[in-house]
């Protein structure tokens, strides 16, 4: 019995193998296997989000505005958009766009999803949208509740649900059997195992070049280098930085790297009374955070802990971004000084140093604890007692949160995949408790009305250079006043084999869209 | 026996609840669950709203209460980050796991119980010395660390394996099962001889130590004497009687691999249930974590009363009260 089921298999089997060679010779079908380092948790956007399923989110659905592999933004499913107002957006959606099953994308399947939105775990995608109506079919008006210069920014994280499937069907059937105007369609999925999409051929940008995409979950990463190196995989996502020189030396292979958007920052506390620091707290004065921001090596850090795979950051958002402060560099500006340092310590009245807790996380950056390490070490030069807290990061979001009552130095990372500094410095440094969703992660309690109204003034203007003007000076007003110290940016490293094309985008999204293989 | 089997579930009621109780409270130190489903910089007003839409806005008590009250409706509530029900997410990896642990729990029987005999019946043999330093490296050598030597030496650097991945499927009863499928067992060797390892050398010095226990015996001399063949004496008399220990140490080690295989499947990326444990901890995710320990409860319970049962038939001398 067993005999023969297996004969019936294997004859199966080869009929299938023989259909799939012919299918390819006509065809030329390509495929591609990438490797990730975690199964998606979701196919329903608006079900939570984390990279595997971003990743997937940006297969199967489209926003209204696509962001490109290097953070500009475009046409998506809106073909134009314009200010009717300093509140009012209208947007030309695009004719003739299909949704996987066959229905047609309209102003509704937008309003819709808004709605959607709001009830859902993820109310922050539309909180910049006061309210939205469809004009006529192929036309949306969305009103923000202030002027907000880049709401189509923030749109290109909104994906665009079918309404007829998704009211049907329910969010739970929606994250197993998910629904889109994607380049791609859902093929099969079996958790934990390997997720497989096809071509959609009526994409509205045209037809995909790659016809089957494989994603298998490898998390164990020494697993992840093996796999493509057997050939089991043709592009791996986060290679271990220890078998980077190993991939590079193999034929065959090549590594590509690209600096990731992620900004690790230290925030330093700057209430009168620090949770961890006995007596005054002495970050309040600018002269200790210079000290401190003199001590610390980036370079070093890059060089000793992270092995070269590092850019120190200049600023806090990267050059692209709108805010970023032409021509400073916080590097320059306060450059590793142990001497300098100890003179600002010793005119603040710290001669003698201080002592505070570090918290930080284990598992969630790379080399994370490492780096910890290494910050003591370096401000014990300054006669800095850092003592340190490390936890896992389940533990971690919930003991630094607002209103931070166990913390007076906090390293975590920060990345604004919109493009725009504006988001950040409202969250981050904006006085906290003064208007509503904003300070919210001010984990420093750090409060400068000179800041609060550049960040008020960039939030009032429709005019994207406007903002920008406001933005760029609260970045000079930041890196002089430093809150905050920005240290590096990581870097995203990919291995693939030789004939795959893979341009690393700069929000980490691996899109098969943009990628081919050669023939 | 009914009375034996009623007073076992009783104690498997008592056992499950305790866990889930004692997963309750552990899982309230071990982090907040909304703040791995919300975005680094959501207001508190989006905060609760994901408190509220993941029933975690009612205190500790009121939530253990709610769950008890749906777990005897037969819900085991969903999970946080799936937002699925908890136990359709691990049943649907457990068939993956089985059948890794099925494989490598008969890999160590065959291997492990002749060699033990063997070792045991001629302790002094050069072969037996050398079977014993094998089984001291079974021991000792940690899982992961031969899994990745086997990767490499079998995967990337002969190309005989695959490296990870579980491979073709065959459906059989609604479940999806590889040792159907040629290309299921090319996938499952490496990862079942890794996590056979280490029970194969407990069971091979279990047997030995038996076998030598019960070779002194006189028993075995009387069989010998009466004409019975070296081989016959070995597996008929003396293998039965040294077995008591072995299937006790087997059961054990059963229940372990199945609910703890957890090492194994990440550095394999096979897709069972283990890696969904870690997953599960590492989010926070406490209705995954308490339905998954329940559950291995009740497989050990099951596991060792089967064990009891098998007692019996082995030594018709033991009874079950």
């Amino acid at each position: 019995m067993k005999y023969l089921s297996e004969t019936a298999l294997r004859a199966s089997a080869l009929g299938v193998a023989l259909m799939a060679t012919t299918a390819s010779v006509a065809l030329a079908e390509k495929a591609v296997t990438i490797g990730l380092t975690a199964d998606p948790s979701h196919l329903y956007p608006l079900a939570g989000e984390e990279l595997s399923s971003n990743i997937m989110y940006y297969h199967i659905y489209d926003p209204l505005v696509k962001r490109s592999t290097d953070l500009t933004f475009g046409p998506g499913l809106a073909e134009s958009w314009e200010n009717v107002d300093d509140t009012t957006w209208r947007f030309k959606l695009r004719e003739g766009v299909k949704f996987h099953n066959g229905n047609d994308f309209t102003a509704e399947d937008v309003v819709f999803t808004v709605e959607k939105a709001r009830e859902s775990i993820r109310p922050d995608l539309v909180a910049n949208i006061a309210s939205i109506s469809a004009v006529d079919d192929m036309t949306v008006e969305i009103k923000t509740p202030k002027p907000y210069a880049v709401l189509p920014n923030d749109l290109a994280e909104l994906l665009i649900l079918d309404k007829e499937y998704t009211t049907e069907v329910g969010d739970e059937k929606m994250d197993r059997e998910p629904m889109g105007t994607g380049p791609y369609k859902l093929e099969n999925w079996t958790k934990e195992e390997k997720l497989v999409l096809s071509a959609f051929d009526d994409y509205w940008a045209g037809e995909p070049k790659i016809d089957t995409v494989t994603f298998r979950p490898i998390t164990n990463p020494a697993t992840r280098t093996a796999a493509l190196l057997t050939g089991e995989v043709d592009v791996i996502q986060d290679l271990a930085v220890r078998d980077v020189d190993r991939v590079k030396s193999e034929d065959g292979f090549e590594v590509i790297t690209r600096p990731s958007l992620l900004n690790l920052v230290l925030a330093m506390d700057m209430r009168e009374k620090s949770p961890t620091i006995e007596g005054e707290n002495p970050m309040t004065d600018q002269r200790v955070r210079e000290a401190i921001a003199r001590a610390i090596d980036a370079n070093a850090i890059n060089e000793i802990v992270m092995n070269g795979l590092a850019t120190p950051s200049d600023q806090f958002v990267p050059e692209s971004h709108i805010g970023h402060a032409d021509g400073m560099s916080f590097r320059e500006m306060y450059p590793v000084d142990i001497e300098k340092a100890n003179e600002l310590m010793a005119e603040a009245g710290y001669a003698d140093g201080f002592t505070m807790t570090l918290d930080a996380t284990n598992n969630r950056y790379v080399n994370d604890a490492q780096i910890a390490q290494a910050l003591a070490s370096m401000l014990a030069k300054i006669n800095i007692d850092l003592e340190l807290n490390i936890m896992p990061k389940s533990n971690f979001w919930g003991y630094i949160r607002v209103p931070t009552e166990n913390s007076s130095f906090i390293m975590s990372g920060w990345d604004v995949p919109e493009g725009d500094a504006g988001s950040m410095y409202g969250a981050l440094f904006y006085t906290r408790d003064k208007k509503e969703g904003y300070g919210q992660v001010n984990r420093g309690s750090y409060s400068n009305p000179e800041l609060d109204a550049l960040v008020d003034k960039a939030d009032a203007t429709p005019s994207i250079e406007e903002r920008d003007a406001y933005l760029q000076e609260a970045s000079k007003l930041l890196l002089e006043d430093i809150p905050m110290i920005p240290v590096h940016y990581e870097q995203d490293i990919y291995a693939v084999r030789d004939g795959i094309h893979l341009e690393p985008r700069v929000d980490k999204f691996i899109w098969a869209f943009d990628m081919d293989v050669a023939e | 026996m009914t009375g034996y089997i009623f007073k076992r579930l009783l104690q498997m009621t008592l056992v499950l609840w305790v866990v889930s109780v004692i997963v309750f409270l552990m899982m309230s130190f071990t982090g907040d669950p909304v703040f791995m489903v919300v975005p680094i910089d959501a207001t508190d007003a989006e905060i609760a709203q994901a408190r509220r839409l993941l029933g975690l806005d009612q205190s500790l008590f009121v939530q253990y209460g709610r769950f008890v009250t749906s777990l005897v409706q037969g819900d085991f509530g969903n999970s946080y980050v799936f937002r699925q029900p908890a136990m359709a997410l691990i049943l649907e990896r457990l068939p993956a796991t089985l059948e890794m642990v099925l494989v490598a729990m008969a890999l160590a029987l065959v291997v492990a119980i002749p060699l033990g005999v063997y070792a045991g019946a001629n302790p002094n043999s050069r072969i037996s010395r050398t079977i014993m330093a094998g089984s001291l490296l079974g021991i000792s050598l940690p899982g992961f660390w031969v899994g990745m030597v086997l990767i490499f030496l079998f995967a990337v650097h002969w190309g005989i394996f695959p490296s990870s991945g579980r491979g073709d499927t065959a459906e059989i009863f609604g479940l999806r099962v590889s040792l159907l499928t040629a290309d299921g067992w090319h996938h499952i060797i490496l990862p079942a001889v890794t996590l056979s390892l280490a029970t194969m050398a407990i069971l091979l010095r279990m047997t030995r130590a038996g076998m030598m226990e019960v070779n002194r015996q006189d028993f075995m001399k009387f069989a010998r004497a009466k004409g019975a063949t070296r081989r016959d004496v070995l597996y008929k008399h003396g293998l039965k009687n040294a077995l008591i220990p072995v299937i006790t140490i087997f059961g054990l080690q059963l229940g372990d691999l199945i609910a703890f295989a957890t090492i194994t499947e990440t550095i394999f990326s096979w897709p069972g249930m283990g890696k969904l444990l870690i997953d599960s901890i590492y989010r926070a995710d406490r209705p995954v974590i308490v339905v998954y320990l329940m559950l291995v409860a009740l497989i050990f319970v099951v596991i060792n009363f089967l064990v009891d049962i098998i007692y019996t038939l082995i030594d018709p001398r033991i009874t079950l009260k």
